[in-house]
């Protein structure tokens, strides 16, 4: 890398730059994995036209369509608060961008409680989901909102305790220094522990980013798009398709960073050192945006005091299980 | 019956699973995942529609004689047409002018078409045809209207009617003697193709084909397609005795390795050997469609075929002549009719039997006997007459116990049924006991108990009201 | 806490609970439809819910009434037969049936032989095409996206095969009074074979995906349970009632066509909950093929129309015709005066008595039970209004 000097500020300035660049475009291609993924699941192709090859433009001409569209805000909505829904939801998660480590030195801002950070900054987005249910004086919105208040809520436990354990784990909240400190990937060792916690994890990753089978608040078939039902154009793509394809995409870094080895080579095998990390690190979240997608098609959606059973009388204890258990590992091994 | 085993398969099913479920669908999806995909890429490929697909209606301008039948019998009557008389000279001297309908329009209103066929099902002269076209979606209402020049540009995209399955029956004059029916094909539609697959199906005891089908059509000269001759002689076979045919109807169909003369001879049908079942590679319907006959036919002109021997033309005039005058005709259809009948049994064309009395021309129509015995007003309909109250029942009267009860109200609504004189001679027999013959009959004839219990009713309410049915 | 005048002006509801010093709660009075994506159609459920609980649910139907019962009295036979196949659109041909059976019975027409194997033929693989597109609606309501295709895939195969028969893949128009309008093409036995036989091949890929799910059997299990004295009063029949142990089903009760003849069993379920229901009507797909198997087998030959009078006309009577349509059980009265048109035809639909046996079992269920309830109750809303 040539010795550029830059300040603070225009070193700001890039890396803004590169985050509102990165990020649409993540959620452009992350939606067209989707599309295809789930078109081939299903013994269909697709899209096939938009852009020619495969319809590969397919969500850039979803997004451009939507800039087109009449900006509607109903009469008996609060304007206030129906305006600023959409941003509280979409904010952080650009936000989530800022630790995700590319490379060894590739990374916006390697801050030294990388994960706390993450964590604290995904939940606020629940506050702007609420916002959305309650201002869209629209009841089956209200529904959703209350629904989705419940549901956030009670699953950010499993994220944060899962990655409590890692943390104890790896020794660093650093997002660089937990990827340097797998070897091999916590997925595989400790044997049977990182396996669990990733399943932990996973399950609350999924129903914070309200991916079926957790996806209550947006139950399509019963309420529309839930608490987003009253938006229309831009509001609604940044506010629900827009942030819920790059919270995808981030929490799928993440978890390749926490549970894959970020961009370490998948084993700790000599010849495998010559790929370069950028690539491994694309490999393992294009693996895990493949899962998360894959398990979202396959079931049907847990019913809402389910989903609240199912967290509050099994994920948490299980995590908090397993945080005595990865504790005894890292004393004793 | 719930079987127990699949009780216990239930059983099992909802026993809760600890999460492998889950994963067993997982893996569903990935199975599905890797396999190809069944899309079809319309408009740049497009499904390969069968000819019956109902897409649009088709009309050939030159066979449409105005008759107004589809118009008619549409259920939405959206087809529109309008027509005016010509009159043309005579075709020779001191003649009488001929009237011609000419069509001016003829539309179909496809906004309101219901693609139900009836219109196609309907028209006498063959001038409307099915197509499988469908892009035809318009920005204007109006313009789904079409109008007969349209509608002929239609008729390049009719496709001949595809050919029928094995087993069919193309349906023919009938003749006294056989069950069977024989082999001239009804309009354009191309004979069934033998197969030995037909061989295959087991004879069914109680299929025996019953009574011929439709009404009496003339043989027609008959497309030669290759097999066809095979196929004619092979349903010669049926005219011997109708047990012999009935009680196979598979093996008649099954000829491919005999020559077409030998069957004209009317040869007894043949039993079919395990090995001639076996060469001919029975036992799965692919071979149906596969099928292809083992024989060279030599290339016919189409040319009608005799099937039965030769009467003597000058012979058949005369007795038709006779029939006619006998049966009270007018000379000069008498004489058409014999000339007619000569010249079929000169060209050895079967003949039907020419058009005498039948006794019940419907079987529900009363016979000539009844009609003469019967009354001079018709029955009346079954709504009740507005002066007088409905009657509590509605138009027909449900049990005798109850008419006994509701006499007035019936006998007042059909005053005149009570006073027709039962020609017949079971007037005198009671309503009940004529239940209870019927649904006997009917058990001996095999029907199901629906049907049995529904016709005993019939017969004993028209037995009540005195009106007369089929084979009362 | 007492209560002051301000109180006063509140729901009553509230004002009691204020008084017996609970956290007041108010109900809502919540419009499920008539466009909603879980209602089969336009179909209305005024709930009124507590929280995610209902307290009552009042099924109103009648959005998409049609007038059929009178429609019929200015239509002569072949048309009504045209008219209702659109009343249980997805399985269109088990709707003509009962009406050409009734038409038969009237007239005293013999059907030959290969025209009631053809018609079993057929009715069955609309059957199947029905309870597809009922396991497809089921499992999109309660979430899962993927059965959809599936099931329409399945479908395509047996409604090419029904295309080539009558030419429609929906509404059909091909039963007559005294068989079929036409003979069926080269290959059908081929097509149907072959989409059958695919059906049955990938009933256990439905059965791990769903059946085997766990949370599918949180979702179903004990929920919305129809109990067998309320489906009886009711009248509740199809697989709805068989899945709560109504052990009826036409075809085996009072034959009608061949029924007799084919080798099959009647399924049922004990629980009368939405995985019975749902279990019931998945293995009754795999009946119908088994009996589309053995009647391809078996068609006789001969002709597939029997000797019927060129204008079809019932002579006076009144009859009653039960088939056992995919739903449950389609009862057509008929009643002629005879003319070419019937005086009036009175419609039992099946979906009409399994719809008024809603407002029961939604009582106190959760909003998303409500959603799987509706789900797993098989209706049609053309069945419902006519």
């Amino acid at each position: 890398m040539p010795d550029i000097n830059l300040t603070d500020w225009q070193i700001l300035l890039v890396k803004l730059a590169i985050i509102l660049t990165v990020v649409p475009i993540g959620a452009l291609a992350g939606g067209y994995v989707l599309h295809k993924e789930m078109a081939h699941m299903q013994h269909r192709l697709g899209p096939m036209y938009a852009g020619g090859f495969h319809g590969w433009a397919q969500t850039l001409a979803d997004g451009i369509k939507f800039i087109y569209k009449e900006d509607i805000i109903p009469a008996a909505a609060d304007k206030r608060v129906f305006t600023l829904a959409p941003a509280i939801v979409f904010a952080p998660v650009l936000m989530l961008y800022l630790v995700i480590p590319i490379d060894r030195s590739l990374i916006i801002e390697d801050l030294d409680v990388g994960l706390f950070y993450l964590i604290a900054i995904g939940s606020v987005g629940v506050i702007g989901v609420l916002m959305a249910g309650w201002s869209s004086a629209n009841k089956y919105a209200l529904i959703g909102g209350l629904r989705a208040a419940a549901q956030l809520i009670a699953y950010e436990l499993p994220i944060v305790l899962a990655s409590a354990a890692i943390a104890m784990l790896a020794g660093t909240l650093s997002v660089v220094g937990i990827v340097e400190a797998q070897d091999w990937p916590f997925l595989v060792w400790p044997p049977g522990i990182g396996l669990a916690l990733f399943v932990v994890f996973l399950a609350g990753a999924m129903a914070e980013m309200s991916l079926p089978p957790f996806d209550m608040p947006v139950a399509e078939s019963e309420l529309i798009t839930g608490p987003f039902t009253e938006y229309s154009g831009m509001r609604f793509i940044f506010g629900f398709f827009f942030a819920e394809m790059a919270h995808m995409i981030a929490f799928a870094a993440i978890g390749a960073t926490l549970f894959l080895g970020g961009y370490k080579p998948i084993v700790p095998w000599e010849p495998l050192e010559n790929i370069p990390g950028v690539v491994w690190f694309f490999v393992k979240t294009a693996f895990m945006v493949f899962l998360l997608l894959w398990i979202r098609f396959t079931f049907p959606r847990l019913r809402e005091d389910q989903l609240q059973k199912f967290a509050w009388k099994f994920l948490i204890p299980v995590s908090l299980a397993l945080i005595l258990v990865t504790g005894g590992w890292v004393l004793y091994a | 019956m719930v079987m127990t085993d699949q009780k216990q398969r239930l059983e099992e099913a909802r026993k809760p699973g600890f999460g492998f479920g889950l994963l067993k669908g997982m893996a569903v999806l990935l199975k599905h995942l890797f396999k190809r995909t069944t899309t079809i890429q319309y408009p740049d490929e497009k499904q390969d529609l069968s000819p019956r697909t109902r897409g649009v209606i088709a009309l050939k301008e030159e066979n449409c004689t105005v008759c107004m039948l589809c118009a008619r019998e549409c259920p939405d009557w959206c087809i529109y047409i309008d027509s005016h008389k010509e009159t043309l000279p005579p075709k020779r001297e001191g003649g009488r002018q001929r009237k011609r309908n000419v069509l001016d329009r003829f539309a179909i209103d496809y906004a309101l078409c219901m693609y139900c066929g009836i219109c196609v099902e309907v028209c006498p002269y063959d001038a409307l045809f099915w197509s499988r076209e469908f892009e035809y979606a318009e920005y204007d209402i109006r313009e789904l209207t079409h109008e007969k020049e349209r509608l002929s540009d239609w008729m390049e995209s009719v496709l001949p009617p595809p050919p029928l399955e094995i087993g069919a029956d193309v349906p023919d004059e009938p003749t006294p003697a056989a069950a069977q029916t024989t082999t001239a094909a009804a309009g354009a539609r191309p004979a069934t193709q033998t197969s030995s697959a037909t061989a295959a199906r087991p004879a069914q005891a109680a299929a025996a084909p019953k009574a011929p089908t439709a009404a009496p059509t003339p043989a027609r000269p008959k497309e030669s397609e290759p097999g066809v001759a095979a196929e004619r002689g092979a349903v010669a076979k049926a005219e011997s005795p109708p047990e012999a045919s009935a009680a196979q109807p598979a093996p008649v169909d099954q000829a491919p390795a005999t020559t077409p003369v030998e069957e004209r001879e009317g040869a007894p049908p043949k039993e079919v050997t395990e090995e001639a079942a076996k060469e001919a590679g029975i036992g799965d319907v692919q071979a149906a469609t596969t099928q292809v006959p083992n024989v060279e036919v030599p290339h016919e002109a189409p040319r009608p075929v005799a099937l039965e021997p030769v009467e003597d033309p000058e012979a058949v005039y005369q007795q038709v002549l006779d029939d006619q005058r006998r049966k009270g005709s007018s000379p000069q259809v008498a004489e058409a009719r014999a000339k007619v009948a000569r010249v079929k049994a000169e060209r050895g064309i079967r003949r039907g039997p020419t058009p005498v009395e039948v006794d019940k021309p419907v079987p529900s129509a009363p016979t000539k006997a009844e009609q003469a015995g019967a009354p001079v007003e018709p029955t009346p309909s079954g709504a009740p007459k507005a002066e007088e109250p409905a009657p509590e029942q509605g138009p027909v009267a449900a049990r005798p116990e109850e008419a006994a009860a509701a006499p007035q109200e019936a006998g007042a609504a059909h005053p005149e049924t009570t006073e027709v004189s039962p020609s017949s001679g079971e007037g005198a027999e009671d309503p009940e006991a004529i239940y209870e013959r019927v649904l006997a009959e009917e058990r001996a004839k095999g029907s199901s108990e629906p049907v049995a219990t529904a016709r005993a009713k019939a017969a004993r309410m028209r037995a009540m009201k005195g009106t007369k049915g089929p084979g009362s | 806490m007492g209560i002051t005048e301000q109180d006063a002006r509140l729901p009553e509801e509230v004002v009691k609970q204020l008084a017996e010093g609970r956290l007041a709660t108010e109900q809502m009075i919540l419009n499920v439809g008539p466009q909603h994506p879980a209602t089969h159609g336009v179909f209305r459920l005024l709930a009124t819910i507590d929280g995610e609980v209902l307290v009552d649910a009042e099924p109103i139907v009648g959005y998409m009434h049609r007038g059929y019962e009178k429609l019929v009295e200015q239509r002569d036979y072949r048309q009504i037969t045209n008219l209702v196949s659109r009343m249980d659109w997805l399985s269109g041909i088990n709707n003509e049936l009962p009406l050409a059976l009734a038409i038969e019975t009237l007239m005293e027409l013999d059907v030959p032989p290969r025209a009631q194997w053809l018609r079993v033929i057929l009715a069955e693989m609309n059957r199947i095409l029905n309870h597809l597109m009922f396991f497809q609606s089921f499992s999109a309501e309660l979430g899962a996206i993927t059965p959809t295709f599936y099931a329409f895939r399945e479908r395509e195969d047996i409604q090419y095969a029904m295309e080539m028969v009558t030419g429609g893949r929906m509404h059909f128009g091909f039963f007559r009074p005294g068989g079929l309008k036409e003979d069926v093409p080269r290959g059908f036995y081929d097509q149907a074979l072959k989409g059958v036989r695919q059906v049955i091949a990938r009933l256990p890929d439905y059965e791990d995906l769903l059946i085997g799910n766990e949370i599918f059997k949180q979702r179903t299990i004990n929920v919305g349970v129809l109990s067998k004295e309320s489906a009886y009063q009711y009248g509740v029949t199809g697989p709805i009632g068989r899945g709560s142990d109504v052990d009826m089903d036409v075809r085996r009760d009072e034959p009608y066509l061949v029924y007799d003849q084919f080798d099959w069993e009647v399924q049922s379920a004990s629980h009368g909950d939405c995985f019975d229901r749902f279990w019931v009507l998945l293995h009754e797909v795999v009946e119908s093929a088994k009996i589309v198997e053995q009647a391809i087998e078996g068609v006789p030959s001969g002709p597939v129309l029997g000797k019927v009078p060129r204008v079809i006309q019932a002579p006076e009577g009144e009859v009653y015709i039960r088939c056992e349509n995919p739903l449950g059980e389609l009862g057509m009265y008929l009643v002629s005066d005879g003319d070419r048109r019937p005086y009036r035809i009175k419609i039992r639909t099946p979906s009409y008595s399994n719809v008024s046996a809603l407002r029961e079992i939604l009582r106190g269920t959760l909003v998303a039970d409500m959603i799987a309830i509706l789900g797993s109750f098989f209706f049609v809303l053309g069945d419902v209004d006519r």
